[in-house]
């Protein structure tokens, strides 16, 4: 018996001194000597029983055969997916660089960025030549608006047309079919002049 | 002959055989072999780890995932078993570890969520209590129930290492010393918890006794 058992509890056992007893099933001296801690000694055996017996049923209430035969089920499902090889579909791009041939010359991205400035610069300046042969200054004299009015009293509808345009035109065309035609048709060039000088 | 049959075999060999199998035909390649063995294994601990699992997270579906778990990394790290150590050891503690962090999840979830589920009383009940169940008679049901629940409700209060070890002291009937080697603790710490457990569970369940045989006494005097 423990020194404080003795000087505070009148030498019976303490709670603990029971608890080590009744779960280590060593049993003390002192519990063949004294009723009332043999008493207390069976109170708590009792009650500990009726605890673990308590215990047990909950859990067991909260998992029944059947819901332990399908835990067992997935476990063992779960066990055969995990031994089963892993497929392992690749992606296609990485498909594709996996493919490369590691001799392959690959062009440095340096090299792309000088291409692209070089690309620019030869844009810019062929743009530049370009607009200047393009924009040579023409003679074009100022654009002739005529009235034609036709035979049939249509309304007039106003033409501006380009005097070089119409000569050539008119020098292109010689059909000697057309000659009679052509002979009552008033020339362009005439009524541009005649009014012209009005 | 008789005197050729061998010698009956413990819980604990048994156990040490079938891991040793399971790990010599995992590492042979035979997979089909290797599962069967361990569905031996799974079998016989299985109801143990069900009920450790249920008293520490208190809650059935939470104990169902985590001891699927339990089996399922038991089996894929049972190269690193050690025959020294006993199986049921060994795999109690990977449950433990398990059911350790999921409490830790639990807890940072439920910051964010709402509680679980409430019956009709508006008293919080975990998805397992609204499974139909038989047996006894109606009125021992009755009573069991309101036992278990009274047990449910001390073992709540507890802190989690005072009921973890007062689960596997007093429920599943380990020693101190196996306690002590499941969860990791100190042998003298584990005696430590284990009567502070027993002590405070007395105090809880008297004390919630006396509460409810007072509230009888005066709800009598009420009619």
């Amino acid at each position: 018996m423990r020194l404080i058992d003795g000087l505070l509890r009148r030498g019976h056992l303490s709670e603990r001194a029971l608890v080590d007893a009744l779960l280590s099933g060593e049993r003390p001296a002192h519990l063949d000597r004294c009723d009332i801690c043999a008493d207390r000694a069976v109170d708590l055996g009792r009650w500990l029983d009726d605890l673990k017996t308590a215990g047990i049923e909950a859990a067991d209430a909260a998992f029944s055969t059947e819901r332990l035969a399908m835990q067992q089920t997935q476990i063992l499902r779960r066990l055969e997916q995990l031994d089963q090889p892993a497929r392992v579909i690749a992606f296609p791009t990485q498909a594709r660089l996996g493919q490369r041939d590691p001799n392959d010359r690959r062009v440095a991205p340096a090299w792309l960025g000088v291409a692209a400035a070089a690309g620019l610069v030869l844009g810019l300046v062929g743009g530049q030549v370009t607009a200047r042969i393009g924009s040579r200054p023409v003679v074009v004299p100022a654009p002739a608006t005529v009235q034609a009015l036709l035979d049939d009293g249509q309304p007039s509808s106003t033409v501006r047309l380009a005097q070089p345009d119409l000569d050539l035109d008119l020098e292109g065309l010689n059909i000697p079919a057309l000659d009679a035609v052509d002979g009552i048709t008033p020339k362009f060039t005439t009524v541009a002049l005649t009014r012209v000088g009005r | 002959m008789s005197g050729d049959q061998p010698p009956p075999v413990s819980a604990k060999e048994a156990d040490a055989r079938a891991a040793v199998d399971v790990k010599a035909l995992h590492a042979a390649g035979r997979l089909e072999a290797a599962r069967e063995r361990y569905a031996e294994l799974v079998t016989r601990h299985q109801r143990r780890a069900v009920r450790i699992a249920f008293h520490y997270l208190r809650d059935a579906a939470d104990a169902d995932e985590a001891v699927q778990d339990a089996f399922v990394k038991a089996y894929l790290h049972i190269g690193t078993f050690r025959e020294e150590l006993p199986f049921e050891v060994w795999f109690t503690r990977i449950l433990i570890n398990g059911c350790l962090d999921r409490l830790k999840a639990r807890r940072r979830r439920e910051k964010w969520l709402a509680p679980a589920t409430t019956d009709a009383m508006g008293v919080e009940r975990s998805p397992a209590d609204f499974l139909p169940s038989r047996g006894p008679s109606p009125e021992d049901q009755v009573l069991s129930e309101e036992r278990r629940r009274q047990l449910g409700a001390a073992l709540s209060q507890l802190p989690e290492r005072q009921r973890l070890v007062f689960m596997l002291s007093h429920f599943e009937g380990r020693s101190s010393r196996e306690v002590s080697a499941m969860t990791g603790l100190n042998e003298s710490t584990v005696r430590v918890h284990l009567f502070r457990a027993i002590r405070r569970l007395r105090a809880l369940l008297a004390s919630g006794a006396a509460g409810e045989s007072g509230s009888r006494r005066i709800s009598r005097a009420a009619h």
